[in-house]
């Protein structure tokens, strides 16, 4: 498959940048690695004017420990670059391990941390070839008022596989985006919307340029089901944090990923962990309410009976194991 | 669409090649230098055979690298990875112990294998698996390809000064 033609523009500096974005409104797209967004193109996905290369930008690139303890992570890191990073490991585990869970060695050398954060939805209808899709007719994500997933549907279903969202919900992180307008800082739980075409909170001309975490509280653990580990996207993706003591924690945050258009935060199954501690018992009433929540489960990439059981298994092992782990 | 030089190292010649934006590296490698040791598969960064290694020796999907964002930098293909006229430890390895069946997929294991020798001569079973989880071939699957790697690197640590720790 060969890229469909465009105009190239390589930004130096992030004001740079946002100009470009601005002055080329819709007919720029954002590019960093690239490891998903030149696939799309060369499935027609996305057939920009203007693509905007921000590989060259410094000032995106830098991870930095804040004064209150946290952490600020610049969007244009390379998974690979924060996989390395000792302080990540070290103070936000789960999170090291979703980022080092995304795709293979190759894809993480290239792949950033606000391309995975802002990762294009994805359905089994439309992520194929174009002559594949030219066989039968559009849906929302291309052409078309219709879903091919859920035939009833008002709106496009497709999936957000970002490993990244979950954990990042957990932790309270939020995003700031900039644009030639100014800058506004967006918890993450707020940021994506539950609908696969306009599927974040992003307006045009916009770009995250960082992530901030609060010090970190408490313990927090992620889950990932794929069909190989080394490569897939997530089948289904779990991440749990807890505060406080097994027995009586003070604040309890589930997030599942890859069932959705967006990141479904796990209340009901929550409020049952936080009322009745983190045991055996309530693991199980919380993973079968966790299963329950999900409502319609969209058959994409897998069954939706496989995809019920998945996030019961996913849930329950999750729990266990933060119910386990030591501070 | 106009064309841009770019200045490209490739296994240490500097070549400069009038790219136009939307060719890939792979597309430049193999049509523009005709390196085509580099070879192309999936076109889409899930099979691993179009990897060569960046500036770091870091492995890269040139199916997924845009020429021109690799103005100035300098990487290497399957065919600068020889020293002299002797194969590289990882080449000579899968020679010797199989690890080839139909080989179309061997240019994109010897890249992600030296990305990782390059920078870890004592890998373990993880490592490896982690190393090569974005190169896949087809035909022989992974056993050989695991045993010529761990050889490899056990004839990398021995020229490192220390004699092979047996962890290999």
């Amino acid at each position: 498959m060969q890229l469909p033609e465009f105009e190239y523009l390589r930004p130096k500096t992030l004001a740079e940048g946002l100009a470009a974005l601005a002055e080329h409104g819709p007919d720029a797209t954002i590019m960093s690695g690239g490891s998903d967004l030149l696939i799309n193109m060369k499935f027609r996905l996305d057939t920009p004017k203007y693509l905007v290369s921000f590989n060259a930008v410094q000032e995106m690139k830098a991870i930095e420990p804040q004064a209150d303890g946290g952490l600020s992570l610049g969007a244009g890191c390379t998974l690979t670059q924060l996989a390395e990073s000792e302080v990540l490991a070290e103070k936000y585990p789960a999170l090291h391990q979703a980022l080092f869970s995304v795709g293979s060695k190759h894809v993480r050398n290239a792949a950033t941390l606000g391309g995975n954060i802002c990762l294009d939805t994805r359905c089994w209808y439309t992520n194929q070839s174009e002559n594949w899709r030219e066989t039968r007719d559009g849906c929302f994500k291309t052409d078309n008022e219709l879903c091919h997933v859920i035939k009833s549907a008002d709106k496009c279903h497709a999936i957000n596989s970002s490993d990244s969202a979950p954990v990042l919900i957990v932790l309270d992180a939020s995003v700031t985006l900039a644009s030639v307008n100014g800058t506004r800082d967006v918890p993450v739980s707020e940021f994506y919307n539950n609908d696969g075409v306009d599927h974040t909170v992003m307006r045009q001309g916009e770009i995250l340029v960082g992530v901030t975490l609060p010090p970190p509280k408490g313990r927090s653990v992620y889950a990932k089901l794929a069909q190989r580990d080394g490569l897939d996207f997530a089948s289904g993706t779990f991440a749990a944090g807890i505060v406080g003591s097994n027995e009586k924690p003070e604040s309890v945050c589930l997030v599942m990923g890859s069932v959705g258009p967006e990141p479904k935060v796990l209340a009901d199954s929550a409020a049952i962990i936080k009322a009745s501690g983190l045991n055996e018992e309530s693991i199980e009433t919380a993973a079968l309410a966790a299963r329950a929540s999900l409502g319609e489960v969209t058959n994409l990439f897998t069954p939706s009976g496989y995809k019920r059981r998945l996030v019961k298994a996913l849930v329950k092992d999750a729990l266990g194991e933060l119910r386990d782990l030591q501070v | 669409m106009a064309k841009q030089i770019i200045t490209l190292t490739v296994n240490g010649d500097e070549h400069e090649i009038a790219v136009a934006p939307y060719q890939t590296l792979l597309e430049v490698l193999r049509d523009d230098l005709a390196l085509t040791g580099t070879k192309r598969g999936c076109t889409a960064g899930s099979c691993g055979v179009c990897t060569v290694n960046g500036e770091k020796g870091e492995a890269v999907l040139s199916c997924c690298a845009l020429a021109v964002e690799w103005d100035g930098r300098s990487l290497t293909t399957v065919e600068g990875v020889q020293e002299g006229n002797d194969l590289h430890p990882v080449q000579q390895k899968f020679l010797e112990y199989g690890a080839v069946q139909c080989g179309f997929c061997t240019p994109g294991l010897i890249m992600s294998a030296k990305a990782l020798l390059d920078v870890n001569t004592s890998p373990s079973e993880k490592d490896i698996n982690e190393a090569m989880a974005g190169a896949i071939c087809r035909c022989t699957g992974h056993i050989k390809v695991k045993i010529a790697i761990r050889e490899a690197a056990k004839v990398l640590r021995e020229r490192e000064g220390g004699v092979a720790d047996g962890q290999a």
